[in-house]
């Protein structure tokens, strides 16, 4: 009998223009080698071929998804240009296409992440309590604090990823930002997931792989030995997840 | 399909039940102690990283005191924190290209801090001084005349330890037992010509556990006796390297060279 259930909150799939990523097919087979039931999933290709175009990739994939297994994310832009509609028709339109999470690409999109770009948008996002990922700030973090301090009760996600540990960066956003949740793929730091969780709760954190870049083995099998009880390691492995998709008005 | 972790009997199913499998040691051949500048480290102190190593069955660390690379610590410190735990810490001793006395008055003392000196770290890419060059030619010629090992930290591209660099003293020092740190990350096809083209030469497994699909390319490459794990701990987590090995599509004849056999190999088993 399966012992953990897992939901994966950092997987995408597709290609960008330098790496070929993987296909929808190589990735059920992953999750299926590894144990993984469920994935939030993203497109590769929003990078590079821009947020409509990542989004309609993303809507193709969970439209022919017959598993039931793929949650998907779409991305924003700023809302003075007409690419997106506004808020409430994008979310409806969201709900109708089972798209669960938002995200932003403002490095790639070539946009300044803040108040002025985003407000409309985000402010929407923080009242519904929809999740957004921050996977783009990565590394980048003044950035990211700024963006935090225009935004601070979004609901987010940021990933602790970066083989230089990101304890002195990750920390201060879980002390000061209560919606904030921290997903561990590429965090490796010995026994750091249960230094997090007995600081910050288990509810703070997320699981998630980095697939394509990482395959899923060897994270569910860091979480499963993290020296943590069964209840918080299901908490980060699945039931976070879920909350906060469940928790989102759509 | 049933998952690696319920697959019957397998090394992953049991070591995901048990978190440790006795006729599964682990050598982990690349670590280091003590706090760093750069990075917040909770578990460096020898009895942390001890404590951490027993759940998984590590059965020997060899590390490089950072202290002791940046020549705040002098090896025959490092020594001491081995007395400790003699069942299962050994060292490298540290190589500081800029304190040519330190290198000669350390290596002299090689014989007298056995068992637990097993081999020589250089760390090229942060002492800014490459391989090849002059400054590391007395510890080379040492360990090519003993054949003992040297580790060194690689990295792809780099100037001090990449790719080109790495080939070059390898053809030049073909004795010592050359481990490939990093397995010059990114320049993987270096990494298996320097290799293959050597009888000496082997890759070690740092940072590698994890990126998808790099470790069976890697066995395919040069093949999994060829191949020893690493975790660098105290950056990284055990259970993750060890999961990264674990997770790979390669049997579990070549986990069990990777994870033991070939360090044993090397050192025998009761170094």
């Amino acid at each position: 009998m399966k012992d953990i259930f897992f939901f994966d909150s950092n997987v995408r799939v597709g290609f960008d223009n330098r790496h070929r990523g993987a296909s929808v097919q190589e990735l059920l087979d992953e999750m299926d080698l590894y144990g993984i039931d469920r994935a939030l999933v993203r497109s590769m290709s929003t990078k590079c071929s821009g947020a409509v175009i990542g989004n309609q990739l993303v809507t193709d994939v969970i439209a022919a998804d017959t598993t039931g297994r793929l949650d998907g994310v779409w991305c924003i832009l700023p809302s003075q240009c007409d690419d997106m509609p506004c808020p409430d028709d994008f979310f409806d339109s969201m709900k109708k296409n089972n798209i669960r999470a938002i995200t932003l690409e403002p490095f790639d999109h070539r946009y300044v992440p803040c108040r002025l770009t985003l407000g409309k948008i985000l402010d929407a996002a923080t009242e519904r309590k929809i999740p957004v990922l921050l996977h783009a700030f990565q590394g980048m973090w003044s950035e990211l604090y700024q963006f935090m301090k225009e935004f601070p009760d979004l609901t987010c996600i940021v990933n602790a990823g970066h083989k230089w540990g990101t304890d002195r960066n990750i920390r201060p956003l879980l002390e000061n930002f209560a919606n904030c949740s921290i997903e561990l793929g590429g965090y490796w730091i010995p026994e750091g997931i249960a230094d997090l969780a007995k600081l910050y709760g288990a509810n703070r954190l997320l699981y998630g792989s980095n697939f394509p870049g990482y395959n899923q083995g060897s994270s569910v099998f860091q979480l499963k030995h993290s020296t943590l009880d069964g209840d918080s390691i299901a908490l980060i492995a699945e039931k976070n997840l879920e909350n906060l998709l469940k928790g989102a008005d759509l | 399909m049933t998952p690696i972790w319920q697959q019957s009997n397998s090394l992953a199913a049991r070591f995901w039940e048990n978190g440790i499998v006795e006729d599964c040691p682990v050598y982990d051949m690349h670590a280091h102690m003590g706090y760093h500048d750069s990075i917040y480290f909770k578990r460096c102190s020898p009895e942390a990283m001890v404590a951490h190593l027993r759940r998984i069955g590590v059965r020997r660390l060899v590390f490089s005191h950072d202290m002791a690379l940046a020549g705040i610590m002098r090896n025959a410190e490092i020594v001491e924190i081995c007395k400790q735990f003699p069942d299962i810490l050994r060292m490298y001793v540290s190589i500081n290209p800029h304190f040519q006395e330190n290198i000669k008055e350390d290596l002299a003392m090689f014989d007298k801090w056995q068992p637990y000196a097993i081999g020589l770290k250089f760390l090229a890419d942060y002492h800014k001084v490459p391989v090849t060059d002059k400054a590391y030619e007395y510890a080379w010629k040492f360990a090519d005349e003993r054949g003992i090992p040297v580790l060194n930290h690689t990295w792809g591209t780099s100037p001090f330890n990449g790719g080109k660099v790495m080939y070059e003293a390898t053809r030049k020092y073909p004795n010592a037992k050359t481990f490939l740190g990093h397995c010059i990350f990114g320049e993987w096809d270096y990494a298996a010509r320097c290799v293959n083209e050597s009888s000496n030469v082997y890759l070690e497994l740092t940072a590698v556990p994890g990126e998808r699909n790099r470790i069976e390319q890697l066995v395919s490459a040069v093949g999994s006796k060829k191949i020893l794990f690493g975790t660098d701990l105290p950056w990284f987590d055990e259970y993750q390297a060890v999961g990264g090995v674990l997770a790979a599509k390669i049997s579990d004849e070549e986990k069990r060279d990777i994870l033991y056999r070939n360090a044993q190999e090397i050192f025998g088993n009761d170094r």
